[in-house]
């Protein structure tokens, strides 16, 4: 097994850690509101005084993005045998 | 300002004979707050209405289908007027203009179905013209079946096998080949089992004479004779509307006024010679609310306060005590965002302040940026002049505080529509050679300068590019502050929610541990971060105290499982940093893609500004308002929705309508919008 020692390497690979964390949280968070959103549009049609109410609650999984974007920030970041790595 | 006016419980039992004075003066004190009686009690009943009720309410139905034609809408109010003259000319405007507004309506409305009728008739007439018959033909017949339509196979050999007598044309045009087939009567049900075979779909002929082109042509002439019509009823309908728009809008508002006048006895309960009233009036205006209903009843009505305990009693039996806000003037936009989650409970906290210190902060530090926050600015302004509307009023100015922030940050972030625009140019930046120190010294916080001041702050972190490192580090930081802050506040509300409420056991050993494992999380994190393990270590302590009493709290060990969300709460308040990096990031691009690739790439590789050729710089400019605006129109929108979020979801669970909810104070009467006092 070839050990990956380039750290231009690693970045790049890093990089698409990243991405792939923020990418997948953010479809997570985007199949999770789908249905949520519907359902509110439901609802405020027939009840226009629970808009702030369907608004919680469509806003609720948009915490999974932040748990992506959280995990890419670090990588990227704030890791430290990985930035000790990369940092020319 | 933080809770809700104080209310007290008041009855207002009066002889049936000064009724209506009495509902006049609650109408013009508005200042009880009804609650309706239910017709529980044997000894009472509910009260019939007073008064000319029907009239009015007929009027207004009037009225209300003459302003439905007229599409009237609600509006702010250009003129006012004293009810004497709404009175005055109530007559002529629901008979007279009344009767003229829905003649023409009516008249419109018949031009429209016949224009309707006649364009359908053009319709089914044009393919016909493929066929070589006058229109008088394909009808009036005794003995004969018609069958005209398209059909996607010849007709002919299999009409002529089942009728042999049969006449059949045939012609095509728009890919279709339309027939016309005439049989003995007879025979039509076999003849059309057969063309149905051929894929035959029928026509409906008008019943027209003459050839089918001077048909069109003269149905064409009277449609456009019947729009000729209709435009000038059209435009009367447009001038009745502008003469009278203010005068029905006050008509409606004082036929509504007059109805629910007319109506309130429906809300009190009655005996044969009384009435009685229930309701709620803020404590500090009950003395007026008496003086003023005594004299206008001339002393034949006892109003009377219901003490506390009794008070208590009937709101555990299911009365909702209603809550008014109080807030100062700056505050009051803010009840917009409170109102649209829910109204505080009379017992609850009321968040707008909270949200008036939270909000704005939090959309400044989002978009963080000067350029965008003073054209938010400018086009809030102008957006002012044009919603007119007290809802939209107060949510421009929920926006524009939000922009005075967003300008705020801008100056600290150093952004001008964004990083590498304007700021560079206007307040200047380091050298190069002091970039590379800084950045070798792991000290680089971006590369701008308050102008001749230089670098400001502790190791001259200000103006902070958010793209840079450090400057992640750090605001990743900053915004777990404020989300323990905010988290904190809203905890500390919690308890003593509940401790209004009663609930010690919830206050102590649900709503507290939350906050203290919030707080003390973050406190080992923070030593962990800074090499502190006495920190870290106290953290720890007092996280795992907070887990066992939420253990030990009302929802046993079954709390735990709240546990994780409690972290992720906290998380989620680094939002306030990534959309901001969103943000960033796309004007960066815009300005990187303008000044760094478009001008020089068109100008032949010119690599200073100065070389610059004008079509690469108006090439570049066009990227430049393109990116620009698209991030505008964002960048008003998510500052909004995700501080909206935070306080809906992480502050608002800790402490807020968990009782599920108030009931607004609405008192008995009206704010005078058309009509002058």
């Amino acid at each position: 097994m070839a050990v990956v020692a380039d750290a231009g390497v690693l970045y790049g690979l890093l990089a698409v850690g990243a991405g792939l964390a923020t990418g997948l949280a953010g479809i997570g968070a985007g199949v999770g509101e789908q249905g949520i959103g519907a359902a509110v549009v439901g609802v405020v049609a027939e009840e226009p005084g629970f808009l702030g109410k369907g608004l919680f609650l469509m806003l609720l999984p948009e915490t999974l993005i932040i748990f992506g974007l959280a995990v890419s920030l670090i990588l990227m970041f704030a890791w430290t045998p990985f930035a000790a790595i990369v940092t020319p | 300002m933080l809770r809700p006016v104080k209310m007290s419980r008041v009855v207002v039992a009066g002889s049936k004979s000064v009724i209506s004075p009495v509902v006049e003066k609650l109408h013009e004190l508005r200042l009880l707050h009804i609650v309706n009686y239910n017709g529980s009690q044997p000894q009472f009943e509910i009260g019939k209405p007073i008064g000319k009720a029907k009239e009015y309410s007929e009027d207004l139905i009037k009225l209300r289908s003459i302003t439905r034609y007229l599409d009237l809408k609600n509006k702010a109010p250009d003129k006012t007027y004293p009810e004497s003259q709404v009175l005055s000319e109530m007559d002529n405007l629901l008979n007279n203009v009344g009767a003229d507004v829905t003649a023409t309506y009516e008249r419109i409305a018949a031009i429209e179905a016949e224009v309707k009728s006649k364009q359908d008739q053009i319709k089914s007439l044009t393919p016909l013209a493929v066929l070589p018959l006058p229109l008088d033909a394909y009808y009036g017949y005794e003995s004969l079946a018609t069958f005209v339509g398209t059909a996607k196979t010849p007709v002919d050999a299999d009409v002529a096998r089942v009728s042999p007598a049969n006449e059949i044309f045939s012609g095509s045009a728009k890919n279709a080949t339309f027939v016309a087939v005439f049989v003995p009567a007879d025979k039509a049900g076999e003849v059309s089992s057969v063309l149905s075979e051929h894929g035959f779909s029928e026509l409906s002929v008008p019943k027209l004479e003459g050839n089918v082109d001077s048909a069109i042509a003269s149905l064409e002439g009277s449609i456009k004779s019947l729009e000729g019509e209709k435009a000038p009823l059209q435009k009367k309908l447009v001038d009745i509307k502008k003469q009278y728009e203010d005068l029905m809008l006050a008509t409606d508002e004082y036929l509504s006024m007059e109805t629910r006048k007319t109506e309130a006895p429906l809300r009190f309960a009655e005996t044969d010679n009384a009435f009685v009233i229930d309701g709620y009036v803020p404590a500090d205006q009950f003395s007026r609310l008496k003086s003023e209903l005594e004299s206008a009843a001339g002393g034949k009505i006892e109003v009377s306060l219901i003490a506390d305990k009794e008070a208590e009693g009937l709101v555990e039996k299911g009365e909702d005590v209603p809550s008014q806000m109080d807030n100062p003037s700056l505050v009051k936009p803010y009840e917009l965002i409170t109102r649209l989650f829910a109204i505080p409970e009379y017992k609850e906290f009321d968040p707008s302040l909270l949200i008036f210190v939270f909000f704005p902060i939090m959309f400044g530090m989002i978009l963080g940026d000067v350029g965008y926050g003073v054209m938010i600015l400018i086009v809030l302004m102008m957006l002012k002049k044009k919603f007119r509307t007290p809802g939209w009023q107060q949510l421009i100015n929920v926006v524009m505080v939000g922009g005075v922030w967003a300008v705020i940050f801008g100056i600290f972030f150093g952004e001008i529509f964004g990083p590498l625009g304007l700021w560079g140019r206007i307040m200047g930046h380091m050298h190069e050679h002091e970039i590379e120190l800084a950045k070798e010294a792991g000290l680089y916080f971006g590369e701008g300068v308050f102008g001749t001041l230089g670098r400001l702050g502790p190791l001259g972190i200000f103006p902070l590019d958010r793209l840079a490192t450090n400057a992640v580090l750090l605001l990743i930081g900053t915004s777990i502050f404020i989300g323990v802050i905010h988290c904190g506040v809203g905890s500390i509300l919690g308890i003593k929610t509940e401790l209004n409420y009663g609930e010690k056991k919830h206050a102590y050993f649900e709503r507290l541990p939350v906050m203290l494992f919030q707080v003390f999380f973050c406190i080992a994190l923070l030593g962990l971060i800074m090499g502190q393990s006495i920190l870290t270590y106290l953290g720890i302590i007092v996280v795992v105290v907070s887990i066992v009493m939420l253990v030990m709290g009302p929802e046993g060990a079954m709390g735990l499982a709240h546990v994780p969300s409690y972290v992720s709460n906290l998380i989620s308040y680094l939002r306030l940093l990534a959309i901001g990096l969103a943000s960033v990031g796309l004007a960066y691009a815009a300005n990187q893609l303008a000044f760094y690739v478009i001008m020089p790439m068109l100008s032949g590789g010119a690599t200073n500004s100065a070389e610059f050729t004008i079509p690469a710089i108006i090439a570049g400019i066009l990227i430049l308002v393109v990116v620009h605006f698209i991030n505008f129109l964002l960048g008003i929108l998510s500052p909004f929705m995700h501080p909206l979020r935070l306080h809906y979801v992480e502050m608002f669970t800790k402490f807020y309508s968990a009782h599920g909810g108030g009931v607004e104070y609405s008192p008995f009467g009206h704010v005078r919008r058309f009509l002058k006092a």
